[in-house]
């Protein structure tokens, strides 16, 4: 039988163009306040220390470093690697090594330094995660993926790009909110409809951002939480599932296959519904990803995603708040640390600590975090409980 | 395989060939493109695979003779990989056969933004020391 696991700390470095700082820095930027809250390194059992890509650093072996800075360098470490969602697959890790037993307290952390390249660099690497023999000869980008399927869901569907743009002004709304936002602006409408044409019909405002930061919570087994906190997130539901590797082998582009399996086995596992949910932390690497998120979770039928955000549902009063902290949208979205800044947003919420009261969710019981790596090879979906 | 002829798929290199690669690649460079079937199930595959993804026995290519396909999705990519930035804009399309086979290419000669459903023929192209097959409207 399996222990409980509890998210007894989080912590978080600022996001952006981080010229002040690299992997390393980053990293420690994001253990500070796990420190400070008592979470010493001699507390630690071991660590799961990971980034997406090493092409961005050339660093290779890079849990050895980070373990090292962090002053965890006899601490035994690993990283794990499924692109968008190496935060969340080090989660899920960490989280089967402390339930069976191994380890009572775990170190999960996560990075990404991405602007020590033009940005046209950094859309080869992250391109290079598609098929490299059939797909990456013809040049299709991590936002030429999305924007396949959102020419595909615009068409069945009839959706006018303004709804997409109406998710990137609330992204944005929220992520001017946020402190730790990479973009922390407002947006108009018709700025983000407008904007210039990145993989059409994806345009600027429904891109993520190209984002340096770290982000990392620490997981603590039942018996041994009360140590470190009164304040719990329990780790209540977990799921993961995986879609094919080419794109054009997907039966669908309306929707993320393994995104619904994620979703279904978190449920089940946490015993609970789509209606149960307080807040979500949803993978926005794109507009569409949002939209086709909202239907795969469960929070609306296919193809009427466009109705919580036409009515507003999604905003922090709403029936189901989505990515009130800004999101990869407005937040950014350094690939590793995403999934952790997810859990690391929901604990914050639940524990009524967002640093403005206007992005607060009132009365967070249940929070998901849904992850999804490349254009859905990987997804992760987490369901937090409320632990007092 | 008596000569090696050094051609690559596509607008920028993945050189991992295989001799199964380099069948289809001078076939392709003949005008014909490959599918391959599974010698013991007859699952297909387009592209092809070396291996069926059913039960992991050996495919062999046959060709693939379909030739009209409607568009299932396009992205028009304006900001590319930097290896491609030099053909920037470009179209992705996803073509459909009728036999239900996908194939992944470029539109090479758009007359304007495409329009899931629209009609889409497959051609070939020869490009310095790639080969590579592409989508007309």
């Amino acid at each position: 039988m399996a222990r409980k696991v509890a998210v007894v700390a989080g912590g978080h470095s600022k996001f952006g163009k981080r010229y002040d700082a690299t992997m390393r820095e980053l990293c420690a930027e994001a253990y500070k306040p796990i420190y400070d809250d008592g979470i010493t390194q001699d507390k630690i059992d071991a660590t799961v220390l990971s980034y997406a890509a090493s092409q961005f650093t050339g660093q290779g072996a890079g849990s050895a470093l980070i373990a090292d800075y962090l002053g965890l360098q006899d601490k035994p470490h690993l990283r794990v690697e499924s692109a968008c969602t190496t935060g969340t697959a080090s989660l899920r890790a960490a989280w089967g090594m402390v339930a069976s037993g191994l380890y009572d307290v775990m170190l999960v952390l996560g990075v990404e330094q991405m602007n020590r390249v033009s940005s046209a660099t950094a859309t080869e690497y992250m391109s290079q995660a598609g098929d490299m023999r059939w797909e990456y000869p013809y040049g299709i980008s991590f936002p030429a993926f999305y924007a396949l399927m959102a020419s595909r869901y615009m068409h069945e569907y009839n959706l006018p790009h303004e709804v997409l743009s109406m998710i990137s002004v609330k992204s944005h709304h929220y992520g001017a909110q946020n402190p730790k936002s990479h973009l922390p602006k407002e947006v108009t409408l018709e700025e983000a409809h407008n904007s210039v044409p990145i993989c059409r019909p994806l345009n600027l405002y429904d891109c993520s951002l190209i984002t340096d930061g770290a982000a990392g919570v620490v997981i603590a087994a039942e018996d041994r939480v009360k140590e470190f906190t009164d304040r719990p997130m329990w780790i209540k539901g977990i799921g993961a599932g995986a879609s094919a590797m080419m794109i054009q082998d997907r039966n669908s582009l309306t929707s993320i296959p393994g995104a619904k399996r994620a979703a279904k086995a978190a449920y089940t596992m946490a015993g609970l519904k789509p209606d149960d949910i307080n807040m979500a932390e949803v993978h926005d690497c794109f507009s569409i990803a949002e939209m086709i998120a909202y239907e795969d979770l469960g929070f609306a039928e296919p193809g009427k995603g466009r109705e919580l955000v036409e009515n507003k549902e999604i905003y922090h009063d709403g029936r189901i708040p989505v990515n009130c902290d800004g999101g990869l949208k407005s937040k950014g979205h350094p690939l590793g640390a995403t999934g952790l800044s997810m859990a690391y947003e929901i604990l914050t919420q639940m524990r009524g600590e967002a640093e403005n009261q206007s992005r607060q969710i009132k009365d967070v019981k249940y929070g998901l975090a849904h992850n999804v790596g490349q254009s859905g090879q990987f997804v992760n979906v987490f369901i937090f409980e409320r632990g007092w | 395989m008596a000569e090696h002829k050094e051609i690559y798929l596509g607008y920028s290199s993945d050189k991992a060939v295989t001799p199964f690669l380099q069948k289809f690649l001078e076939a392709l460079d003949e005008g014909k493109l490959m599918k391959s079937k599974c010698t013991k199930c007859g699952a297909e595959y387009l592209p092809p695979r070396q291996q069926c993804q059913k039960d992991m026995n050996e495919c062999e290519l046959t060709e693939f003779t379909e030739r009209e396909a409607k568009l299932y999705s396009f992205v028009i990519v304006d900001f590319a990989p930097a290896s491609l930035s030099s053909k920037q804009p470009y179209i992705v399309a996803i073509g459909e056969f009728p036999s239900g086979l996908r194939l992944t290419a470029h539109i090479t000669n758009p007359m304007g933004p495409p329009t899931v459903g629209m009609p889409l023929k497959l051609a070939f192209e020869h490009h310095e020391k790639m080969v590579t097959y592409k989508w007309l409207v």
